[in-house]
This record gives C-alpha cells, structure tokens and sequence, in this order.
C-alpha cells in the first residue's frame, strides 16, 4: 500500500513538474527555403541562436518553401503540434495570420515585416537602411567611373528605403555619384539578376550592391574584378577578394527579447496591439559587413584610408574615417545621426523633410520617394 | 519480350477494373512512399496515420483538401472537354489568371451594386477565360496552328500581365505599396464555410460543371460530334462534323471553365489581385494531370482533382507533423503519378503465355493483319 | 565608337549567354519530338543535371568532369521517362510532368547539403582566336562568353546536319511522321524512340550543368526557375529545326537582357512578354503563307505506337 501511494506521489510529482517544465513551443514559418542562403536563411540563424539561447525553455520549429496563401492550414498545423508562439516571416502572410490570429485568441503572432497588429499579433522588423548608407559611402570611395548599380527586387518602400539611403551616402562621398537601379520584380530571378548586373556594368557601373535572394550579383561583379556587396546573409565566400562589406541581419536579437518578454509574462495573447520592433544598428539587430564582425573588408581599408575628403561637417578625414564615426554615430541612436533627417530633397527637386526634421518610424515605412543620385524607373514616384 | 509470353491488347476495359487498378496504383505509390519515410526516420505506419487523422478524419483538414480542389476539379472538368476532341489545352494556367484578373476588374472598377458583383465576376471571369483560348482556337482551325504552343506561350503572357498590372496601374493604394490590388469590397467576398477557407460556391459549380460537361458529352448530339473527332478525325470529317465551330464552342467551354477557377481564387482566397505565383500554384498544370488521369471522364476528374488535392494537403502535414524536409512533397507527388500511369500496360494489355515456336514480331505482340482493325 | 552598335554588340552577347540553356535543352527536346515524344520532363532532368554537375564538380575539383555528370543524369532521368513513355506506353504528359514535380523535389532533397558554397573551380570564360581580335565585335563578342556557349551552336549545326542530311535523321524523323512506315521498313521504332528521349534528356542535364556550372557556379533549390518550359516552348517555336532554334533563342535572350538594359524606358514586364507574342505572331505569319494546313509538328508526334494500333 505504502509503496503505492509512494509511486502515485512521484508520478504526480512527475507531471506537475513536467507540467511546470513545458517548454515553450516557438514555431517559424519561412516563405523560402531555408536553403537559400539569403531572407529564410538569415530567420532560421535567428531561430537557432535563439534556441540556443533559452536551451530548454523553449522547443523551436520551423516550416519552410510555405506558399503565401497557404499560411492558414500550416497555422493549423502546427497548432495542432503544440505551437504557443508562432513567427510568420513574409508581409504576404499577414492576411493569413490576422485571420487564424482571431480563431487562436490564446496564440501569440510574430508578423515579420508587417504592418498590422492586434491583440495577439505583434509586428517586427530589422531595417537595413543605416547600413546601406555606410555601404554607399564606401562604394562611392572605391568606384573609379562614379557610377553604382543596384539590382532591386521590388519598388516597395524598403528596397526604396535602402536604394536612397545607399544614394544618400555614395553623394556624401562624391557629391556627383549616381546609383543606377535596375528592377528584377521579384525577390528570386537568379538569371534576372545576373542580367540586370551586366547591363548595369555595361551601363558603366564598377561597384555592384543588391536586394536578391542569392550571390548572384556577387559573382557577376566578381568576373570583372568589380566590388560588391554582400546581401542579408555572409556572402563573403562567394567571392572573397571582391567583396568589401555589406548587410547582415541578427534576427535572433529581436526573437530573443520578444521570447524573453513572452516567458516573464509581459507579453501575453491579449496586449500585443501596440508592440511593434523597428530595430537598427543601435539594438544590434542588424550590422554592416560581408562576415561577422568585419565590417569592411581587410583588403579594402588601405584604399578608403588614403581617400581624402573634405568634410563639411567633420572637416578634413578619409573615407574609412569618416565610414567608422558614422557607425559609431548611428550605433548610439538616430537622433545622434541620421541619413534621411532634414533638410532633404527628392530627386526632383521638391522638399521632403524641411531642415531640423527627423523622420518617423512611420515616415521611412511609407517611403516612395527617390533621392538625388538615383537614376533609373521609380514606379509610384510622387510628383 | 520475355520469351514465352506475348502482349495482347485486350478488348474493352471494365470500368471496375480501371478503378481497381488505379486503386492499386496508389497502394503501391503508399509502399513507396512509406520506404522514404522511413528512409528519414519516421515509422510509416504511424506516418500515415497521422496523415488521415489530419486531413481526412479532421473538419479542418478536410476543408483544405476540398479547397485545393476547388480549382483543379473546374479547370480539370475543362480540360477532360477538350482532350476529348484532341485539342490540346495547355493553357488552363494562363486562362485561369485572366479569370482572375477579369474578376477583379470587375470588384475593383465596375461600380456595380453589391449584389450584382459576384455574379458579374464570375460571368466575366468565364468570358475572359475564354477569350483567353479563343486565339488559339481560331489559329488552330483557320490555319493549322499547333495549339500546345499557342496555349503555352498564352500562360506566360498572362503571367506578365498580371505582373503588370500589380505593379503598375492596379497597384493598391493601401499596403504601402506591396505588389497587390486593392482589396475587395465584402460583397465581392465570396462566402465560406465557417472559418474554413472553403468556398463552396465554386465547389457547386464545380460539381455542376462536370454534370453538365459529362452530359454535353453523352447525351447531346454536339458531345457525339466532340467524341468523334477526338477518337476518329477522319470518319468526323466524312460525317460531315463542323470541325470548326465543334473546337471553337468546345475550346470556349474548356477554356471558360479555367477562368471560372481564376475568379474562385481571387474571390474566395485572396480578395485582391495577387502575385501570379501566390494566384496559382501551378494548378492550371496539375489540372492537366486531373484530365488524364480521370481518362478524359468529367465526373472522374472531380475524383481525381479530389485525391490530387489531398496529396497537395498531405504535403504541408509531411513538413509539420513528420517534420520531414520540404522537398518531399514534389518527390512523393511524382512518385505517386508515375505509379498511377504506370498501371497502363495492365490495363492496356495482358500477359498470355505462348509456346516458343509461334510466329510473333520483335516486339513481342504479334503483328494484326491489315484490314483488321 | 557608335553607341548604338555597341549597344547592340553587347545586347548580342549578353542574349547568346542566357540563351546557352534554352538552346542545349530545346535541341535535345526537338530530337525528341522529332521521334514522335513529348517531353514535359525538361525542367526536371534539366535541375537534377544542374545539381549532379555542381556535387561533381565541387567533389572533384573538376568542371567538366561535372558536366558529364549533369549529362548523365539528364539522360538517366530521360531513359525513365522513355521507359513510362515509350516502352510502357503509358500517358507520355503526365510521366513528363511527374518527371518534372519529382525532379524538382529530389533535387531540393538532395541538394540540402550543397548549398551556400561557390564552386570551388567553374567553368571559365573562353576568348575564340581570330575572331576576338575583330574591331568592336572582337573583344565584346567573342570574348567573355563559355565555351559551352559555342558548343552549343556547334551541336545545333551538328543536329541539323545530322537530322536532314543522314540516315539517322530520316529514320528518326520518320519514326516521329509515320512509325507504322518506318516500322513496315524495318526500323526498330520502340528503340530509336527510346534513344531519342534519352538522348533529349541528356541535353537538357548539359543545360542544367551549364547553369550551375558556368553561368552561376553553385547551387540553389530550384534554380533553373522555369528556364525548362521556356525551352519546351522554343523548341516548337523553331518548328522542330536546330538552326531555328538558334535564331529562337535568340530572340528570347535578347528581350530577356532588353528588359533589363531598356527598363527606364519600357516596363519590363512588357518587354518580357515579347517573346511568347511574338512565338504566336511568327506562327500566325507563317501559316499564312503556307495555305492553312497544319504543317511542321511531326505527325505522330504525341502518339504512343504499338505495332498494330491503327
């Protein structure tokens, strides 16, 4: 009897502390595969350093290669696995995660890249913007003919974003430097993109930087000699004596802080209508470089130091000089620096921001504008 | 062939026997299947359990497997039409998008009232669709025109199109300036059920259409014309069959039904003009599948584009619940239709033995004196 | 130097480029058809090609080692869908299309491990002598191209030598217009059938091989990205004729590179919807001229044939 009663009280000393111990299930929906080497591989790095992070606190799953419509039956999927968070990766999920977010009331949504919330679905993001201004600067110190080609993905307001903000510091080198854009119409056209990257050479490009899904641009660039730069993901192996810098992503820092937030009991499935992540250089969400922790490749520093430049604002330095104070600038905040604060003109001549004014989280999201420097079609410019 | 036996064509096939057969077919497909399964570690009887308890046994599942359907069942219907006469219509994918995009010129721009708008989408939608498969018609009759690639060449000027257009004059004012229309008013939403995403307007006319293909084509004097020419042109011809005008209204029907599909999705599914990639998942061409493998019968095809649709619904359960790579999913569809198709030749033919002596040709089946047919 | 002439030297180049895949795989294609078979398997045999040749190559160090790997496999996958084809008989559509859904996810499956490396040695720009050394064409021209670029006009020159001037073409053009003929004739039609798809398949791997081993050296799932149903269209825009196939690919490749170079001046979309208009404007055309019959498609083509079936 004794001993019954025994083995009761520790299988339910078991279950309540494994009851207690259930860790929390984060699941990922990727719309690519997490082979691509660019956007999905970037997210599933995120999730793997966030489950190192929490070990066994949490239990992360992903799904890769999901078609934009079909988020809805995945949702169910893994729900029916067990899922209490869930992080959809791509604005084209956002319809599909609203709707299964009002059948989950208890689910908590990561709706990556969007730009609706409720009570249980928060919004987040990691912009790039800061960091293709630092890329610009550096390409307009390295390129001989002045011209830079930009193979883009869509004329949506953040490929806009960082083609201006590439424009906005490739001129702040050489005040005549132009950015040439050629658009692919999609985020995957590996053909597309080495098309685009020769007719932009052979429109007298020499520096290359993009926004596709893989290094194609890299190794088109790389059979002239050409420098580039690397795109979401470390693409230095691609080419590495080409390759000076470029963007990379840490998504793991906002999955880490949203899952802290999750655990403590911050967030819960109900008060998730206002968070919203716009993370930059100075939460570390996103770095400049080829490869972890390099920001400028080491075969190109000499080049930029022995740039000269007479700054109006920081007087006499080089190119490297000047690249490293404003990281350190915008690594601080953006009040201390940025790109796009006022005064700034679009590239018709027409005000955007008057002096003193520095743009909203909201101002950049909405971007349509093009700034001085960029050549090219500009779908949606306003007049 | 293997000495001692022959092939012999049978005569007429049992339909029992086809449905065995093809039964078969998918049993030897889930062998198969099973042996991959395991191959990554995953039991698969246990596998398959989860797949039925997912898809089938679940209200949810079920749902999804009925609404990846939807699509193929109308295209698929279509398309048993004109096979039928031979006609080759490969484009059921380009006509399905200008389905689409018909239907959302429709809700976006025509100012009708509510209540007309989804009956004008769908009627538009169908016109669209096939006008969509009218040039290729016409080139076929008038001059001889190969209609595989006038269909083909179709899907990908539709696939530009649409392209186009979301990026340029329908652009939609509201999402920040993604690659989508606007949405659609609620009255242009078609309704589902419950929280599904089934919308079973288009189920119904997709049932209706393969009622009212199947009897075009048994009790109507246009459906006789239509199997003639299909299965002997030339006894067509001398019968006096208006070749012409059969393939044009046959190629309307087909190629509408394609549309009607296009109008499914935009007005079920998405709400707004979309990517041609997130508007079609290449059902236009996984339609053709449905045909054949439904043998040209428009009442198999709901069938065939039913269990079509499961295998594309299993595939998502394969990611989450067997957490088995993505790429399964194209290779266990493959499978599964090279095992369907690989039944043919027992459908087709039998093995009967022979002693060694007897007259055959090289190839095992023994030649038919001319005349006989 | 007139900058319309080298717009239009560098548009030639940049066209013969792209083009490379298409022609290697429409020409295996049109000796397909040519026998009588459709093959809707290209994209399927052209991707496992592409991933065969990268895992050679990167394993070897050798490109061209590679390359005859992504042949081989491209005629692998071709032999099975001529064993469902031609030798089972059964729908020769869907074991195309089955072929491709399948060669698209085992290569994905398989290529899991490959992914995220350049290859180590690619193939390498080849620079033709005496002709590069040409004022303007020269050094835009021929050089900077691969020499599976060049190959590939040779093999179409070959193809059409080879399809209307030997034995080996008439029986297999023959097989396609009339099997019951040639096999009245004595021509082994299952067999020559066979050879034919195989043979399609191992062009469209060489194809696929070129493009993970030259033009973009490394891998990717699914990165042929329907460059095979383009090259299945091309091969019936050139009416079953190697040289047309040239000219065909052609086209396509410089609207192609045209929508990206013209883009501030036409929408590429548009641009890029040329070559499918102007595929049925060129039929349209020429059936016109030719009186109204159905004319080119080899008759039988589509057909599965049994000795004694009609």
């Amino acid at each position: 009897m004794r001993r019954m009663v025994l083995a009761l009280l520790s299988l339910l000393a078991v279950s309540v502390a494994g009851a207690q111990d259930d860790p929390l299930k984060v699941a990922f929906i990727y719309v690519g595969p997490v082979g691509d080497y660019g956007f999905s591989y970037a997210h599933d790095l995120g999730r793997q350093a966030l489950q190192e992070h929490f070990g066994d606190r949490i239990e992360t799953v992903y799904v890769e290669s999901v078609p934009e419509p079909e988020v809805e039956p995945f949702i169910d999927q893994l729900i029916a696995d067990g899922a209490d968070v869930i992080f959809g990766t791509s604005f084209g999920f956002g319809d599909g995660m609203l709707a299964a977010a009002q059948r989950y009331p208890d689910v908590i949504f990561g709706w990556g890249t969007g730009i609706a919330r409720a009570p249980n679905v928060l919004t987040y993001m990691a912009d790039f913007y800061q960091v293709y201004y630092l890329n610009g600067l550096v390409a307009a110190a390295l390129s001989d003919s002045g011209t830079l080609g930009y193979v883009a993905a869509f004329p949506i307001p953040e490929v806009k974003r960082h083609i201006d903000a590439f424009a906005l510091g490739a001129r702040e080198v050489d005040p005549e430097a132009e950015v040439v854009v050629r658009w692919l119409y999609s985020w995957f056209d590996p053909a597309g993109a080495k098309e685009a990257s020769e007719a932009l050479m052979a429109a007298g490009a020499d520096v290359l930087a993009f926004t596709e899904d893989t290094p194609t641009v890299i190794q088109t660039a790389a059979e002239r000699g050409y420098p580039s730069f690397s795109h979401y993901a470390s693409m230095v192996e691609f080419s590495p004596e080409t390759v000076v810098s470029g963007q990379i992503v840490h998504w793991e820092t906002i999955y880490i802080d949203i899952v802290e937030n999750i655990l403590d009991g911050t967030y819960t499935s109900t008060n998730l209508e206002d968070v919203d992540y716009f993370w930059l250089l100075e939460q570390g969400a996103v770095e400049m470089g080829a490869a972890q922790g390099v920001p400028i490749a080491n075969g190109f520093v000499d080049e930029l130091t022995w740039f000269e430049i007479d700054h109006p604002e920081l007087g006499a330095t080089n190119a490297y000089d000047l690249v490293m104070t404003r990281l350190e600038q915008m690594s601080e905040s953006r009040e201390t620096f940025d790109p796009f604060a006022g005064p700034l003109l679009d590239r018709n001549g027409a005000e955007v921001y008057p002096a003193g004014y520095l743009p909203s989280i909201g101002d950049l999201v909405g971007l349509e504008y093009a700034v001085p420097g960029v050549v090219g079609p500009w779908d949606n410019e306003p007049r | 062939m293997i000495a001692g036996f022959r092939l012999e064509q049978r005569g007429s096939i049992g339909p029992l026997r086809t449905w065995a057969l093809s039964l078969g077919a998918i049993v030897v497909a889930m062998v198969l299947t099973g042996v991959l399964f395991a191959a990554f570690g995953v039991a698969p009887l246990a596998a398959f359990a989860t797949l039925v308890d997912r898809t089938i046994l679940d209200a949810r599942g079920l749902s999804e497997v009925v609404r990846r359907a939807i699509p193929l069942m109308l295209a698929g219907v279509g398309l048993t039409l004109a096979f039928r006469a031979r006609f080759w219509n490969i484009g059921a994918e380009g006509q399905l998008l200008i389905g689409g995009v018909a239907a959302s010129g429709v809700a976006l721009f025509s100012g009708l009232p509510g209540p007309l708008l989804l009956p004008a989408m769908f009627l538009a939608g169908f016109a669209a669709g096939a006008a969509w498969g009218l040039g290729p018609a016409l080139l076929k009759v008038r001059l001889g025109v190969n209609e595989i690639i006038t269909t083909l060449m179709l899907n990908y000027v539709a696939i530009y199109l649409v392209r186009w257009l979301i990026n340029g004059p329908w652009k939609g004012r509201s999402l920040s300036g993604f690659a989508y229309s606007d949405v659609f008013e609620p009255a242009a939403w078609l309704p589902t059920i419950g929280t599904t995403r089934l919308h079973w307007p288009t189920l119904t006319l997709a049932i209706a259409a393969a009622v009212f293909v199947a009897w075009l084509l048994t009790k109507t004097r246009f459906g006789f014309e239509v199997r003639m020419m299909g299965e002997s042109p030339d006894a067509a011809r001398y019968a006096g069959v208006d070749s012409f005008r059969t393939t044009l209204v046959l190629v309307l029907v087909s190629a509408g039904a394609a549309g009607l599909a296009g109008v499914g999705e935009v007005a079920g599914i998405h709400h707004r003009l979309v990517d041609p990639a997130s508007l079609s998942v290449g059902y236009g061409y996984t339609a053709i599948i449905v045909a054949l493998l439904a043998r040209r019968d428009p009442l198999a095809a709901l069938v065939t584009a039913a269990f079509l649709g499961w295998v594309a619904a299993s595939g998502d359960v394969m990611q989450v619940a067997l957490r088995l790579p993505s790429q399964i999913t194209g290779v266990t569809q493959g499978l599964v239709l090279l095992c369907i198709i690989g039944v043919e030749p027992f459908l087709r033919y039998r093995l009967v033995r022979v002693p060694r002596n007897a007259g055959n040709g090289p190839d095992g089946v023994r030649p038919v004196p001319k005349g006989v047919q | 130097m007139d900058v319309g002439a080298v717009f239009v030297v560098t548009t030639l180049a940049r066209a013969l480029a792209f083009s490379t895949p298409l022609l290697w795989a429409a020409l295996g294609e049109i000796v397909a058809e040519r026998a009588g078979v459709v093959n809707l398997g290209v994209e399927g045999m052209m991707i496992v090609g592409a991933l065969a040749g990268f895992v050679v190559a990167q394993s070897s160090g050798d490109p061209w080692l590679g390359l005859a790997a992504a042949a081989a496999t491209g005629a692998v996958a071709g032999a099975l869908h001529a064993f469902f084809a031609v030798i089972v008989r059964a729908d020769m559509y869907v074991s195309g299309l089955a072929l491709t859904i399948f060669g698209l996810g085992l290569s994905g499956l398989i290529g899991r491990g490959w992914v995220g490396r350049p290859l180590d040695r690619s193939m390498e720009f080849v620079s033709l002598p005496l002709l590069s050394q040409l004022p303007l064409v020269g050094p835009r021209l021929f050089q900077g191209q691969y020499l599976l670029t060049w190959l590939g006009l040779l093999a179409a020159l070959m193809l059409w030598f080879v399809l209307h001037h030997t034995r080996l073409g008439l029986v297999t053009r023959t097989v396609g217009e009339n099997p019951a003929a040639a096999d009245a004739a004595g021509v082994r039609v299952v067999q020559v059938r066979f050879f034919a798809v195989v043979f399609g398949g191992l062009m469209a791997g060489v194809a696929g091989g070129f493009l993970s081993l030259a033009y973009r050296p490394s891998w990717g799932q699914g990165m042929t990205n329907g460059l095979g149903w383009i090259a299945l269209a091309m091969a019936i825009f050139a009416l079953w004729d190697p040289l047309r196939a040239v000219l065909a690919a052609l086209l396509f490749g410089t609207f192609f590179t045209l929508s990206f170079s013209l883009q501030d001046r036409f929408a590429p979309q548009l641009l890029t919807m040329m070559p499918y208009l102007f595929t049925i404007l060129a039929l349209t055309l020429t059936a016109f001229r030719k009186g109204g019959r159905a004319f080119g498609a080899p008759e039988a083509l589509g057909q599965p044939y049994t000795r004694g079936e009609r």
